[in-house]
């Protein structure tokens, strides 16, 4: 976290425009990396502890390869209550955590709980869902609520998610890509939130 | 006070809840963030790993986690039910039981058989009884009282097949050495939850 003299308020606003709620749950917050323009609302979790422990593949040439288990890109949204955590398998003889990599744009609603390996850019995941363990989630994609996404399935761009377990049920309506976009959201949380001036749509 | 401008944790205090009498194995893994709380006993057998945020609760009765279990983080063990009936036993976890993030288990004679598998934020009802080996899939459902027989998997809100893999002895291997990663990782102080 930034380490400057900070203004009591509700969110801790880093440099990089990141907004991490005081009551927010992060373990492991060496492990976690945060693109910027990020908010993290009380009570989200997030498990940066459970890090890789297997040394990658041989390729890798015993370079120290970072620890890092999360990746969030910019412009993240994590709702109150919602739980991030690496997935983990058995891999060469033994168990190991792999590190969670989320793209650009994305919201996780309320509740939800994500293990995926891999959630692309643009990609909505309302409230109460699962994201099941090595899912990959590609680009735009919408995960409706309650939608239970069993681990490894693979998810392509311009989905819509629904059902449990989670199948493809639709497609995102052309120019219907607007509605992932994050910045106004972002705009709507912090310390000092000027009153609204013009009733903005929120894509929730 | 100054107490008031004082920013105020959500973390669960140890002064806040009452602490549970507990049983536990020297070789357990708890988190600190967890809450064991109540007045009956929490027994947690050898090799069990607990995640943070998780709350166990004996107020409603005994608690009592087998052998390499895994909780996972927010779950609820020994939750108050919708009638709650204060008994002698309130949970009772076998041996291999892994429970995934945010489920509930109410408490009442409940019990979870060898190796079942909860899965995330799934509910299991006071007084239910679930054979060996059982899965529950994301955010089922077990009624109270609801007895299932060994080996049964339960998915789509409440389809229910049977698992024939015969994959019991790998399972269990598996998590064993997710066990062992997990001691790694998780720091633990048993001295917290003691006395």
């Amino acid at each position: 976290m930034s380490s400057r003299k900070q203004v009591k308020g509700e969110y801790i606003e880093t440099d990089t425009g990141n907004k991490v709620s005081r009551k927010a749950n992060l373990i492991g917050t060496q492990h976690i990396m945060l693109g910027g323009k990020t908010v993290i609302m009380a009570d989200a979790m997030v498990r940066g502890d459970l890090t890789r422990t297997a040394s990658a593949a041989g390729s890798s040439g015993g370079a120290p390869q970072s620890n890092t288990s999360i990746f969030i890109g910019r412009y993240c949204f994590l709702s109150r209550g919602c739980c991030l955590r690496p997935p983990g398998r058995i891999y060469k003889g033994a168990f190991t955590y792999m590190p969670l990599r989320i793209g650009d744009h994305v919201f996780v609603g309320e509740n939800s709980v994500v293990q995926a390996a891999t959630i692309g850019s643009h990609v909505h995941i309302a409230a109460n869902a699962v994201v099941g363990e090595f899912a990959i989630v590609k680009d735009y994609v919408r995960i409706l609520e309650g939608t239970v996404i069993p681990a490894n399935m693979v998810i392509p761009s311009f989905s819509v998610v629904g059902g449990q377990p989670g199948r493809v049920i639709g497609e995102v309506p052309e120019g219907g890509h607007d509605q992932f976009e994050m910045r106004d959201m972002y705009k709507t949380v912090g310390n000092n939130i000027p009153p609204p001036a013009s009733p903005g749509h929120l894509a929730v | 006070m100054s107490s008031s401008t004082k920013r105020h944790s959500m973390m669960p205090r140890a002064g806040t809840l009452p602490k549970a009498p507990v049983n536990l194995s020297s070789s357990v893994v708890i988190h600190d963030n967890a809450v064991l709380t109540g007045n009956h006993t929490i027994n947690i057998s050898s090799e069990t790993v607990i995640h943070p945020r998780n709350k166990l609760d004996s107020s409603n009765g005994r608690v009592t986690i087998g052998r390499r279990c895994i909780i996972h983080e927010r779950v609820q063990i020994g939750a108050p039910s919708a009638d709650p009936t204060k008994g002698e036993f309130g949970v009772t976890l076998e041996d291999y039981v892994t429970v995934e993030v945010a489920a509930i288990i109410e408490s009442g004679c409940t019990t979870i058989g060898e190796g079942c598998l909860i899965g995330v934020g799934a509910r299991i009802g006071r007084g239910a009884k679930l054979g060996k080996h059982c899965t529950i899939t994301a955010r089922s459902v077990i009624q109270p009282g609801e007895q299932l027989p060994d080996f049964t998997v339960l998915y789509s809100n409440g389809t229910r097949r049977i698992d024939r893999r015969g994959v019991t002895e790998l399972k269990n291997k598996a998590q064993a050495r997710q066990i062992d990663i997990m001691r790694k990782l998780i720091p633990t102080n048993l001295a917290r939850f003691k006395d």
